[in-house]
């Protein structure tokens, strides 16, 4: 068991440090990932490092434990520069990362999961020695789990435990955790202690996490990221919610557009008591309930990861709903085909564009009509209609401003995130649809294009359309919601009239996931 | 399909080539013979006269046909590796055929009717395992070419064996057979039975809805089923079509080829025909148009290889060396790249830069 | 029926087991790691040409050594190409069948003799003869192996690192194992397995070379595996009932009485329709590592 504290000179020994942190992925990103960060933990101190996804937490964790590679800046490791090129690199010099992601093989045992990480003999067979040490890790830090439980069958939670075991196994003295309440609820109690009781030990913690209260409660120290800058850092007994929620989101006054109150009464959709699982089995939608009327737009506020990829894909028909229904116009559409959904009349614009939203390899024509491309005129029985397709597209390319150089030579990939964007809100959109599912539609758009979208959600709202937002951005939910909804952790949380709505009040109820009082 | 890709494709293909010949001139001189002079007759005895021409054409025929089995599965995302199995039941059916006397014109539609029947047949199970049970088809496949050929050995030996000369079957009826298109050469009408498959798969895949959906789903499933795209009818269509070509394949064959018209024991003409289509079609780059000037050029080689086997000594089957070769290397999806980046890197290929690790990794 | 026929059968199952058992043995290590390679056939043709050449160069367990080795070789081109340089496995793999059917054709006629190449008599393995008839040591090292892959697959660490980067190669790429280098080696490993089957082809076995030589035993060597579930043991009884059914089908097709109950085709048939089975759910559940056959790094 580690017994730091007589090592450790002062609690203000700073153990691990990044000056100038940048990185980028060029040809993929436009913009810097991280910008120019600067940010340091103390031995025996919680750090707590707070922001909205996208703000770069995961990014700038994987590079500070060696699993990404800088592109420009410098970390200290106890005050000495390193570089670190591997996540063995960082294991090698007491850096320990607990990833949101769990590293972990599933049909291997606790116990096999980490001695797959020692450096002994490929010939050892060290399974009894790495059972005893996890009990007796278990104990000590009061992570309780099973050597010898096979990962498959562990919750999340106790899947979460082993992997922090497995990290403590490297005897690290810096402990990277990225987001490590996403998955585990309840524990989060037990966590926290031990955390503390590790701080005590003399470790340095950084801790990453998106929600307010836990940085406030766990951190020492909270250091806030808004879109790959540093907002800066606050000592956690000095500061508020308030101020934090102002860091996180920014200060802007809400531009509401004008707009003609909601004239139907029509329901257009209907979520009853939906639920559904995430990718990794655990609950995503746990009784989601709303609707929206004809020529409404119902905005879903609120921090990724919380559920709404989830609802819009079981909406859309992309995922198994495991209770619950989904009614459009008066029908029951729960776990239909996407492609009854969408002749249903239901439009969506995918979170993930490039991997859903389009098809890459293919010309940029073949995306405009990717789902109507059954219909006439784009075909006339099974054949296509080329000429058709070609003045379809042109025509949707010019009201959409998309910069395509060509639409049947070149693949789709080629375009910028935006051009891609522009292209899927004009073939989802030109018809105005009854119903429209989009999902961060604006994200990675310039100004200007994103003025074009709010003006083209306002006018598909005045013609009857009913659109599902799903936005991160504030401003953008409330400029162009109706009505707005938070989601956490699977519920709705809250609704808002579009009046009523304060800022303030939203962004808390976003970062706390605190109910509606 | 863009003319830029094209490029790109070609070059690639070019580059394999190149190696290909390559490595295989460099076998040639380990075993003391003049590469020069072999790969001279090489060309000569495949395109060299009317003969060598239409003996490479009548090697391409088939060849044509069973790359279109695997390059339209390709197309789908999926590898259809079944036209070996297929195509003999193809053969074997069309010789069945001949069994009942029947007048020419209805004995020579039946015939192809049951060929193509019979490859399609014979990919469902590969179709509806996969659907219902996700089954990968290139076990199944496998699988079922193993007991396609032990059930046509049976077949050729037992049910179908010509009563005068046991090591073969029944030869097919004389009003069946297909004329020869080049008289002297092995070359049919036949040819033009796979020049129009290549055609249809080629309007099929770019000019049809469901050829559209086919490529879609082969460039992105999930992007397919969000457009509304129905999975499991892309996989009934991919294999049922690539089984009826691979059926045609074994049907061309037997109607097609002179002297007997028929298979014999242990089926060594039509043996391999599956995976070198196989080879073909990735050489082709899966492309109908590229498959045919592919699979010219290859049953070009296997006939120039005579040639080469003939007067410069340097056996035929130095030709499937370097079709392995050529192949190994198209399996490498950026070969182009890869190339120019070894001539920028000095280290050994062992450390990875560290940009593309980077790129690994965040894929998580 | 006799005693001595029993035994026939069985020595002779045995003896076609080997070959099998040694490529699915070796394709389990590879598989683990998460390559499929279609390519064993032809490296067991391949090896069985050159081990044969090496065993009449310099006597039978040079032989054996060099059908190894060839193994290894296109192991390691064929790992290489499907690790760093992100090759689609099913391709390469045919292409090695393709080059090896030529270059072994091809070497045969270069030698001389047409389509056949005898392997001198002295260069051949010497079997263990007893009263019940002769048995090749290989038959030992076919029964051994599998075991002695199993106890490292599952009771090393080695083995423990192997598995992961079949099953999650980013869990092993951040336990910082090099998933690459470690691929490279099991597939090359494997195939080395796979030479060495070549070898007791040519140089024990049936004591001579021609084309068609391998005569499927890659694919049934696949089919085992598959059988297997990735599991040695199993593998061992897979390869001895293949190696049954292999053997099996050649003594139905010289027996008259029974060929009219059940042709030998379709007792050769057998070993495949019994794995499509096992594959498609009915006979146990097939269960591969969840990365196999997707290049690292890509989607």
């Amino acid at each position: 068991m580690k017994q730091k504290s007589d090592q450790v000179e002062g609690k203000d020994d700073i153990i691990l440090a990044g000056k100038g942190l940048c990185k980028g992925f060029p040809g993929v990103w436009e913009h810097l990932i991280l910008d120019h960060i600067d940010i340091d933990v103390k031995a025996g101190e919680i750090h707590a490092l707070l922001g909205e996804n996208g703000a770069g937490k995961t990014v700038i964790a994987n590079c500070l434990s060696g699993f990404y590679t800088l592109s420009e800046g410098q970390i200290y490791v106890k005050g000495k520069p390193v570089t670190l090129k591997s996540p063995g690199d960082g294991i090698r010099h007491g850096i320990g990362m607990v990833h949101q992601e769990l590293a972990l093989v599933k049909p291997f045992t606790v116990a096999q999961n980490i001695a797959l990480g020692l450096s002994t003999s490929d010939l050892s067979f060290p399974l009894p020695e790495v059972e005893n040490r996890v009990r007796e890790l278990s104990e000590n830090y009061r992570l309780y789990i099973d050597p010898l439980a096979r990962v498959e069958d562990l919750s999340a939670g106790e899947q979460q435990r082993a992997e922090i075991i497995k990290v403590l196994y490297h005897d690290p003295e810096i402990l990277i955790l990225d987001e490590p309440t996403s998955l585990i609820s309840a524990d989060a109690e037990h966590l926290f202690e031990a955390l503390n009781n590790m701080a005590k030990m003399g470790y340095g913690i950084l801790f990453i996490t998106h929600k307010i209260e836990e940085a406030l409660a766990v951190g020492d120290r909270v250091t806030i990221l808004r879109l790959g800058k540093s907002m800066g850092t606050r000592e956690t007994a000095k500061t508020d919610k308030t101020e934090l929620v102002k860091l996180m989101f920014g200060e802007h006054t809400p531009a509401q557009l004008e707009r003609k109150p909601v004239k139907s009464n029509n329901i257009v959709l209907d979520v009853e008591n939906l639920e559904a699982l995430a990718a990794n089995e655990e609950p995503a939608l746990q009784g989601v309930s709303f609707f929206i009327r004809e020529g409404e737009i119902l905005g879903f506020a609120g921090i990724s990861g919380n559920g709404q990829s989830e609802l819009a894909e079981v909406i859309t028909g992309m995922r198994r709903a495991t209770k619950g229904q989904v009614i459009i116009h008066g029908k029951d559409y729960t776990n239909h085909a996407p492609r009854e959904i969408i002749r249903a009349g239901v439009a969506h614009i995918p979170e993930k564009r490039r991997a859903m939203g389009v098809i890459e390899p293919m010309t940029a024509a073949e995306n405009v009509v990717l789902k109507d491309i059954r219909l006439s005129p784009f075909s006339k029985g099974s054949f296509l209609n080329k000429s058709q397709i070609t003045r379809h597209t042109k025509e949707i390319v010019s009201r959409f401003g998309a910069l395509v150089s060509d639409l049947w030579k070149s693949q789709t990939r080629i375009l910028s995130g935006g051009n891609i964007q522009r292209l899927i809100l004009g073939r989802e959109t030109w018809r105005m649809p009854r119903c429209l599912v989009a999902v961060y539609p604006t994200q990675g758009l310039d100004a200007k294009a994103i003025d074009h979208t709010w003006e083209l959600f306002m006018r598909l709202r005045e013609e009857g359309s009913s659109i599902l937002l799903v936005s991160e951005d504030l401003d953008e939910i409330m400029a162009l919601s109706d009505r707005i909804a938070v989601m956490s952790k699977g519920r709705i949380v809250g609704i808002f009239e579009g009046g009523e709505a304060k800022r303030e009040e939203i962004g808390l109820m976003i970062a706390t996931g605190a109910s509606k009082a | 399909m863009g003319f830029s890709a094209n490029i790109g494709e070609l070059t690639k293909t070019i580059i394999a080539g190149v190696i290909g010949f390559a490595v295989g001139a460099l076998i040639i001189m380990l075993y003391g013979y003049d590469p020069i002079s072999a790969y001279q007759a090489l060309f000569n005895g495949a395109f060299g006269d009317l003969y060598s021409f239409s003996e490479s054409l009548a090697n391409a025929s088939p060849l044509i046909l069973t790359a279109l089995t695997f390059a339209i599965g390709f197309r789908g995302g999926m590898f259809n590796i079944g036209a070996e199995g297929q195509l003999y039941l193809g053969a074997l059916a069309t010789v069945a055929v001949s069994f009942f006397h029947l007048p020419s014109a209805m004995g020579f539609a039946l015939s192809l009717i049951c060929a193509v029947l019979a490859g399609a047949i014979w990919s469902l199970p590969v179709a509806i395992l996969k659907a219902t049970r996700g089954v990968h088809e290139v076990i199944s496949t496998i699988m079922l070419n193993w007991i396609s050929q032990f059930l046509c050995f049976y077949l050729i030996a037992k049910i179908l064996v010509d009563p005068q000369r046991a090591e073969k079957t029944i030869s097919v009826a004389q009003g069946v057979r297909i004329p020869l298109l080049v008289p002297g050469t092995s070359l049919s009408y036949g040819i033009f039975l796979s020049f129009f498959a290549a055609i249809i798969v080629y309007l099929l895949l770019w000019r049809t809805v469901m050829g559209f959906d086919i490529r879609a789903t082969g460039h992105n499933p999930l992007a397919a089923t969000y457009a509304g795209i129905e999975k499991w009818k892309i996989i009934l269509f991919v294999f049922i079509t690539g089984g009826l070509t691979a059926g045609l394949a074994g049907a061309v064959h037997v109607m097609g080829r002179p002297p007997v018209y028929a298979i014999y024991s242990g089926m060594p003409s039509i043996r391999g025909l599956g995976f070198e289509g196989l080879a073909v079609a990735m050489i082709g780059r899966n492309h109908p148009i590229g498959i045919i000037f592919a699979a010219i050029f290859f049953g070009g080689l296997l006939a120039g290889g005579r040639m080469m086997q003939l007067s410069a000594h340097v056996p035929l089957e130095m030709v499937r060396v370097v079709e392995g070769i050529v192949v190994l290397f198209l399996a490498i999806p950026e070969l182009v790249q890869l190339l120019s980046f070894l001539r920028k890197i000095r280290p050994p290929l062992i450390f990875r830069s560290k940009r593309s690790q980077d790129e690994d990794r965040r894929r998580l | 029926m006799n005693l001595a026929y029993l035994w026939g059968i069985f020595l002779g199952s045995l003896h076609a087991m080997v070959p099998i058992t040694l490529t699915a043995t070796g394709e389990v290590i590879g598989e683990s790691a998460g390559l499929f390679n279609i390519g064993l056939e032809g490296i067991i043709l391949l090896s069985a040409m050159t081990g044969a050449l090496g065993a009449e160069a310099a006597g039978p367990s040079v032989g054996f050594l060099v059908g190894l080795g060839t193994g290894f070789a296109i192991g390691l081109i064929f790992g290489l190409v499907c690790t760093y340089f992100k090759g689609v496995q099913l391709i390469a793999g045919v292409g090695i069948n393709l080059f090896s059917a030529g270059l072994v054709t091809f070497w045969l006629i270069h030698l001389g003799v047409p389509g056949h190449h005898a392997v001198a008599e002295e260069s051949q393995m010497v079997n263990i003869s007893t009263r019940y008839g002769d048995f090749s040591p290989m038959i030992f090292v076919a029964i051994a192996l599998p075991v002695l892959i199993y106890i490292l697959l599952f009771r090393t660490k080695l083995g423990l690192k192997i598995r992961a980067v079949g099953e999650n190669p980013q869990a092993a790429d951040v336990a910082g194992i090099n998933i690459h280098l470690l691929r490279l080696l099991s597939t090359a490993a494997g195939a080395s397995l796979a030479g060495l089957a070549g070898a007791y082809i040519s140089v024990n076995w049936l004591g001579s070379v021609t084309k068609e030589i391998s005569a499927g035993r890659g694919f049934i060597a696949l089919a085992t595996v598959v059988f297997s579930g990735l599991n040695p043991l199993l593998v061992l009884l897979g390869g001895f009932i293949f190696g049954f059914f292999d053997n099996l089908a050649v003594w139905v097709a010289t027996m008259p009485a029974v060929q009219k109950v059940i042709p030998w085709q379709f007792v050769a048939m057998a070993p495949y329709a019994v794995t499509l089975l096992v594959v498609t759910g009915v006979i146990g559940r097939a269960r591969f590592p969840a990365a196999m056959g997707i290049p690292y790094g890509r989607e």
